[in-house]
């Protein structure tokens, strides 16, 4: 720990650890120095210079090296001849900070008078005006007047889109460099810059496409003014019409914590509608960030072609019916099939949905299934991180695995962090079948034959790195499914926690195992006690009365949409009419997440809650009433009128949520750096976290538990004329709660096959060049790709991006034959 | 492909080696002076290649363009006369001197004459403030100052350097 420093401030005296700036810990009393280029999260750059101040040191004798004291006995305090910036001063001792000056005071006012002489104050058509910092700064420091020529004022464009997603208006530019520094400090995404300097200084993008950043929407939030909006909110809403709600991303594993700024509006009909989504300040989760995905792709929620009401079957039609007469309906035929009933509930779900869901499955003997690609939750419960672990006390002393994932795409949030790391002292290794982001920050790369993942992390304590890792203070293990099948992920799993327990890091504070889960809540599937299941193609085709919820097996695999006809009673409950819910015999329409409220479980197991952002729309139920109301007809009491109710119960009976409610999970307590107050020292749009930061659970006890073992190489062997085809993850595929939002269209994945060159050439393929990939017994076109970076006889190819393959398989790609355009049955 | 690389390999590889291996990113600078040189102004296409050889985005390279005014990303004349007008030159009458240049040539700031010859250009300080008004020539890869200068000095100089480009032109064809 650095040693703490004393110092004065506006008559104030305030202790902090040395290497502080002077402007926070003047914030840690209360006292604000107004800036716009400094970020806590940034490193300084005192280019505003907003923040001077008057700076003294104590004189010291150079003969004695004493201090040197006044006639009163006060230490003699020199000032220096200049104003200093308060950003860039770290604290020292005896420091006296004065900021309360007249001579301070000229220089913020004379500072906004520059500022000012090429803003366009259009304060009132502007998107920030009402959380704007240089806006409410002028108010309280600057002048009314301008000594400056009004003509000479700068005329430069309004509406420069720099992307897709992000519009840069040059006028109001302040050239603080906070989003330049985001992109190349925090994200190492450095595609935007300065053009040129000193009044003509403007932000540029050369990438292509335009400001090539899955992280782009954050620099909205930090921008001190209203140069950089986002094309989704753009012209939206005044702040201070919206209201705001706690909410999560629902994407990925990490759990982002959100507000959701709401509208009254006309265009709508006067209904309340969601206007933008941002970050809310968790600094053990997502910090102040979020990804872009999390920040334009919610539109499924506010999609028209969502479901409004039940529908039934009769005959080969769907027909709107009642809920009474839908809910009577499905219960019966539950009734009736007793034991036959089969439910799969997906990590789409919320904690309180999967747990209703259950015990609605259990009292009839049925079998509830976990919907996921990925296995391993009951050994992350075992082996995952203990409450009080925080990936951002990682770095010396600290080893990070990342095996099977592309963070970078399948968890933004974690990679940013891993990255943070890596950059305090963190050692990452890397290890996957392709070249990822990671290897740019990892100390070692591990480059393994696909389905040999899990011998090579059975391999690290035995290899050139063991030293390191046994001798590590931390030792955290990141598995995902980067073209791996459910089986393979979970042999990954037992792996990771063997290495974990051998090199003695298990169950120790800022170690563990972190699942890169494909859903928002498959954590929480688990600890509810939905567990993936072998044969459900089988499984599905036999069920008397199949129970699906928040899953579209249809569209996921063609096994599964056949088996699908063979079921003899389907129920889904869905936002949107899928593949599977046209399939269906009795179709329920759900509230989606902003509608309601409910928890989530992350990939780091913790438990966090999200509130109603906008009114249920009339004649739509949360999955739990559902559940709930057709247990009632059966003579289950469950609860269907809250989910803080349905959460008690739950919370009674799951050991790890035991004591857990719903004001624990709304407590917050006090985080660094300080946002979202008033004086929006840390920009203008983030509101402070007072919604509640969640609860790590505890890890279950070990006893009884064995570390599965089983065949750990999940090689694929093709024939000379064959391709063994993997699946990877992307962040923006074209599931539909991504083509939704149609500002990303441009970005989505493609239906791409990805082989090198050699395969191709081997394979008679060529780039660019259509043929028809089979996938259980029926066929895809997909276009193909030539990447060096592929293994050699491998093929890699997006998931939900058009080709329903979740499982590594070998295929025989065919060149096409007539029409390849539409999809061919075998 | 690569043709700045392909065509100024050699070039290239001893600017590379004159860098610690793993850290391309300063050799920006001569790149970018190579490419100027070769073709008169960094041209999109050559920005880009030369980020591809450095392993830096397109937009690091152009910022760096864009912060340096004596590189140059739209064509102009053979030879930049670039003019300081910054305060202290000012002072000395630099501000009236770009005026009486550009009327004398015809053209404004910014502007290049007819002949494709000459660019005029404003810009900051170029650390002579006593022996302005001055001004730098830019061109045939040469940088040369030409300070105390007058109208007449100035037009003896442009003349002289048309007949350069000319004598050039006549050697070349």
């Amino acid at each position: 720990m650095p040693k703490d420093i004393t110092l004065t401030i506006d008559g104030q005296t305030v202790t902090a650890p040395a290497g502080t700036l002077v402007v926070d810990a003047a914030k840690r009393i209360g006292i604000n120095i107004p800036v716009f280029c400094y970020h806590p999260k940034l490193e300084p750059v005192g280019m505003c210079r907003m923040c001077l101040v008057e700076i003294g040191r104590p004189v010291i004798d150079r003969t004695t090296n004493n201090p040197v004291f006044e006639a009163d006995g006060k230490p003699k305090i020199q000032f220096g001849p200049k104003l200093e910036t308060a950003c860039t001063t770290p604290i020292s001792e005896g420091m006296v900070v004065v900021g309360l000056s007249d001579k301070v005071k000229a220089a913020r006012k004379d500072v906004l008078e520059f500022l000012l002489t090429s803003h366009p104050l259009d304060c009132p058509i502007c998107d920030k005006g009402g959380e704007c910092p240089l806006q409410n700064q002028t108010l309280e420091y600057g002048s009314a007047d301008s000594r400056f020529l009004l003509d000479e004022k700068m005329r430069l464009s309004k509406h420069v889109p720099l992307g897709d997603l992000i519009f840069l208006d040059r006028e109001r530019c302040i050239q603080c460099a906070r989003c330049v520094r985001f992109q190349t400090e925090i994200v190492d995404d450095p595609v935007i810059g300065f053009y040129n300097r000193g009044r003509k200084l403007e932000i540029i993008t050369d990438s292509q496409p335009g400001f090539d950043s899955i992280f782009s929407g954050n620099t909205t939030d930090i921008c001190p003014v209203g140069a950089l909006t986002t094309a989704d909110f753009r012209f939206g809403a005044r702040p201070w019409e919206m209201n705001n709600a706690a909410s999560l991303c629902t994407h990925c594993p990490v759990g982002c914590n959100t507000t959701i700024n709401v509208r009254r509006e006309a265009k709508t009909g006067g209904n309340v509608s969601i206007k933008r989504i941002m970050p809310r300040q968790n600094e053990t989760v997502n910090e102040i960030w979020m990804c872009d995905k999390g920040r334009f792709a919610y539109h499924f929620a506010d999609s028209p072609d969502r479901l409004k009401n039940p529908l039934i079957r009769k005959g080969s039609e769907l027909f709107q019916t009642t809920w009474t007469e839908a809910l009577s309906a499905a219960s019966e035929k539950i009734k009736q099939a007793g034991s036959g009933l089969v439910t799969l509930a997906s990590g789409r779900l919320t904690n309180e949905d999967i747990y209703n869901l259950r015990k609605l499955t259990e009292t009839q003997g049925g079998t509830f299934i976990g919907y996921s690609r990925m296995a391993g939750g009951e050994i992350v419960n075992r082996f995952g991180m203990l409450p009080g672990s925080n990936l951002g006390d990682l770095g010396k002393d600290s080893v990070i695995v990342v095996v099977s994932s592309d963070l970078h795409e399948e968890a933004p949030i974690w990679w940013l962090r891993v990255r943070e790391a890596v950059k305090r002292g963190a050692v990452l290794i890397s290890i996957s079948i392709r070249p990822t982001r990671l290897d740019k920050i990892a100390a070692k790369t591990l480059r393994v034959e696909p389905g040999r993942e899990a011998l090579a992390v059975d391999a690290i304590l035995t290899g050139d790195m063991a030293d390191i890792v046994k001798q590590a203070k931390h030792l955290l293990v990141f598995y995902g499914s980067d073209g791996l099948g459910r089986k393979a992920t979970g042999q990954l799993a037992a792996a990771c926690a063997r290495l974990l327990e051998t090199s003695g890091h298990a169950r120790r504070i800022n170690s563990g195992l972190i699942p890169v889960w494909e859903r928002g809540n498959t954590q929480g599937l688990w600890d509810m006690g939905a567990h993936p299941a072998d044969q459900i193609v089988e499984r599905i085709a036999s069920a008397r009365v199949l129970l699906v919820a928040g899953a579209d097996p249809a569209n996921d695999d063609p096994m599964m949409e056949r088996a699908l006809e063979k079921t003899e009673f389907l129920i889904v409950q869905d936002l949107f009419a899928t593949a599977t819910a046209r399939k269906a015999d009795i179709v329920f329409p759900v509230l989606a997440f902003t509608e309601r409220e409910g928890t989530y479980t992350s990939g780091e197991r913790r438990v966090q809650r999200f509130y109603p952002a906008v009114p249920a729309p009339e004649g739509l139920k949360a999955d739990y009433e559902i559940a709930a109301e057709m247990g009632a007809e059966l003579g289950l009491a469950l609860e269907s009128s809250a989910a803080s109710l349905v959460f008690q119960q739950l919370a009674a009976e799951i050991p790890q949520y035991s004591g857990l409610t719903y004001p624990l999970l709304a407590k917050t307590s006090d985080q660094w750096p300080i946002v979202g107050r008033p004086d929006v020292y840390f920009g203008g749009t983030s509101y402070a976290n007072r919604q509640g930061l969640g609860i790590h659970l505890p890890l279950l006890p070990l006893e009884d538990f064995e570390i599965p073992s089983g065949d750990l190489d999940m090689s694929l062997h093709p024939d000379a004329h064959e391709l063994a085809v993997y699946p990877v993850t992307r962040l923006l595929d074209r599931g539909i709660t991504v083509t939704t939002s149609p500002l990303l269209a441009s970005r989505l994945a493609q239906a791409d096959l990805f082989i090198h060159p050699a395969t191709a050439r081997k394979m008679f393929l060529n780039a660019d060049m259509q043929v028809m990939l089979p996938v259980d017994g029926a066929a895809y076109p997909v276009r193909i790709v030539l990447d060096e970076t592929v293994p050699e006889g491998a093929a890699l190819i997006p998931r939900s991006a058009g080709v329903p393959i979740h499982e590594p398989q070998v295929a025989q790609v065919a060149p096409p034959v007539g029409d390849h355009a539409s999809r061919v049955r075998s | 492909m690569n043709e700045f690389f392909v065509q100024n390999t050699e070039a290239i590889q001893k600017i590379l080696s004159a860098y610690p291996a793993g850290n391309k990113r300063p050799a920006v600078m001569p790149l970018l002076y190579l490419a100027q040189r070769t073709n008169g102004f960094i041209q999109k296409k050559t920005l880009d290649e030369i980020a591809e050889i450095l392993e830096i985005t397109p937009t690091e390279v152009a910022s760096i363009v864009g912060f340096y005014t004596l590189y140059h990303d739209e064509p102009g004349g053979r030879y930049h006369l670039q003019v300081c007008t910054d305060l202290p030159c000012a002072l000395r009458g630099a501000d009236r001197f770009l005026q009486d240049l550009c009327d004398n040539l015809g053209i404004k700031v910014g502007e290049t004459t007819a002949d494709g010859l000459i660019t005029i250009e404003e810009v900051k300080c170029l650390a002579g403030c006593h022996h302005a008004p001055l001004f730098q020539v830019q061109g045939d890869g040469d940088i040369s100052y030409h300070e105390d200068q007058t109208v007449d000095a100035a037009m003896q100089l442009i003349a002289e350097l048309k007949k350069k480009a000319a004598e050039r032109e006549g050697t070349n064809a």
